[in-house]
């Protein structure tokens, strides 16, 4: 017969398992998710369509499955916080075209790129999606795409390719610089800006 | 091997002489952020180690990038594949006694395979029958073996000529150079052409395998040296993570088993 408590401990047993559950459900979701992202990036380099063409729809991609406006506070770490509304503003804009430009870029040296999809693994707050991505004359990458809940959407909010993800490295770079031009947030978004000229 | 100890600790000088003349400034005790940032960055003779990074740099753009540079465009991907495969199997020996001393019957028995197969069917090691079959290649050398023995890393070094390292990886780098065996041919003429050979074409197969990715990282990043080092200490560190794993037993696939 279930007592009192082990009714009760059954429900602190349910209570407990129910963040799993919803683990368990987050987690098929960002696999999904990036089974279709991944499909619709090989769909894209490998589709034969013109360069400029490709390079739209690329666009299109990233800015609908990354959270580029939260990675780009990332990248800027602590020094987000002495930014003024004004700068974050404007550094928010210039790491979107850079990031999206960085990405786009180079697309023709994707042709013939494909992905198989590996499992989905729940961390504390985002859920890691393995991945590995074959190009021809190259030796196999592991790639794994972090995707987070935002606003409701599943988004990538970083990806590590071989260990080495691009949102900390990117956050590296950024803080080197800003500690030699006297942590000014101002030169590096004028920095970014040049980069930006230089790249289009 | 005399030569290369030679060379490394004339390095070694080099390095300690840079040391004294420019170490990181701490950032002041009262930013703690800055100085979180700092020891996560673990670069305390940053201004030393970006002079040698910045002659480094000099000696890759006038030498070494041209020279890759040729090699890829000279050399069909097939052919560059091959000579890829053959480093690789040479390299086979010191994988294996790592991956021993590492503790890991699996991984191990992974390279012995590797060796084995592409060394016989593989004709030397030109062809890489074994990742096919089921035992692809993994990293493991001495750098990591003492990581996985739990030696710490020490601070991020710039080595001449070989780039990112640390004392451990570099003394790793050391113990693995003399642990070759091919250092142990017998004296010869034609055994010391084999060695510089060797040498020589492994650096250009490396340097050459990269040209794309670090060009594009030199045009992309603020501060290439930065972002250098951290991308070198993030994959060294998931090489290492790699490594510490348990190992799970499975079956390769060649045998019917799924990896």
């Amino acid at each position: 017969m279930l007592g009192r408590r082990g009714l009760a401990g059954f429900g602190l047993a349910i209570g407990l398992l129910a963040p799993f559950a919803a683990w368990a459900d987050d987690t098929d979701q960002a696999e999904k998710f990036v089974d279709k992202l991944l499909k619709d990036l090989s769909a894209v380099v490998n589709g034969g369509k013109p360069v400029d063409a490709q390079k739209a729809a690329m666009r299109q991609i990233v800015f609908e499955a990354v959270d580029i406006d939260g990675v780009a506070r990332f990248c800027l770490g602590r020094f987000w916080r002495t930014a003024t509304p004004q700068q974050q503003k404007d550094y928010t804009e210039i790491f979107r075209n850079v990031m999206v430009s960085n990405i786009t870029g180079k697309v023709g040296e994707y042709q013939g790129v494909s992905f198989a999809l590996g499992k989905g693994q729940a961390r504390v707050e985002e859920i890691s999606v393995a991945s590995t991505v074959n190009r021809p004359g190259n030796a196999p990458n592991k790639v794994d795409w972090l995707v987070a809940n935002v606003g409701g959407k599943p988004r990538v909010i970083d990806v590590v390719a071989e260990g080495t993800s691009l949102r900390l490295t990117q956050r590296n770079d950024y803080s080197a610089f800003l500690q030699r031009n006297n942590n000014d947030v101002q030169a590096l978004i004028d920095a970014l800006k040049k980069q930006a000229v230089a790249a289009n | 091997m005399q030569r290369i100890v030679q060379s490394f600790s004339q390095a070694v000088v080099l390095v300690a002489a840079l040391v004294m003349a420019g170490c990181a400034t701490a950032p002041p005790a009262d930013d703690p952020d800055a100085v979180a940032e700092f020891k996560q960055t673990n670069d305390p003779i940053e201004p030393a180690n970006r002079v040698v990074y910045a002659v480094n740099d000099k000696i890759d753009q006038v030498v070494l990038r041209p020279v890759a540079v040729g090699y890829n465009y000279v050399l069909a991907p097939g052919v560059r594949s091959h000579i890829h495969n053959l480093l690789d199997n040479l390299g086979n020996p010191v994988t294996l006694m790592n991956d021993m001393l590492q503790g890991k019957p699996r991984r191990a028995g992974d390279t012995l395979m590797r060796l084995v197969l592409n060394t016989t069917i593989g004709v030397g090691g030109f062809f890489d029958v074994a990742t096919g079959w089921g035992w692809p290649a993994h990293d493991a050398d001495l750098g990591m073996t003492f990581a996985v023995w739990g030696a710490p890393e020490g601070p991020y070094l710039m080595l001449p000529i070989f780039g990112p390292s640390n004392p451990r990886d570099g003394i790793g780098m050391v113990g693995d150079m003399a642990a070759t065996p091919t250092g142990y041919l017998p004296h010869g003429l034609e055994n010391t052409v084999f060695g510089y050979t060797k040498t020589v074409v492994g650096a250009v197969d490396a340097r050459a395998g990269v040209v794309d990715d670090l060009d594009k990282i030199k045009a992309q990043a603020l501060d290439p040296y930065a972002t250098i080092r951290s991308l070198w200490r993030q994959h060294r560190q998931s090489q290492i993570d790699e490594a510490k794993k348990p190992e799970i037993l499975t079956q390769p696939s060649a045998w019917g088993g799924s990896k």
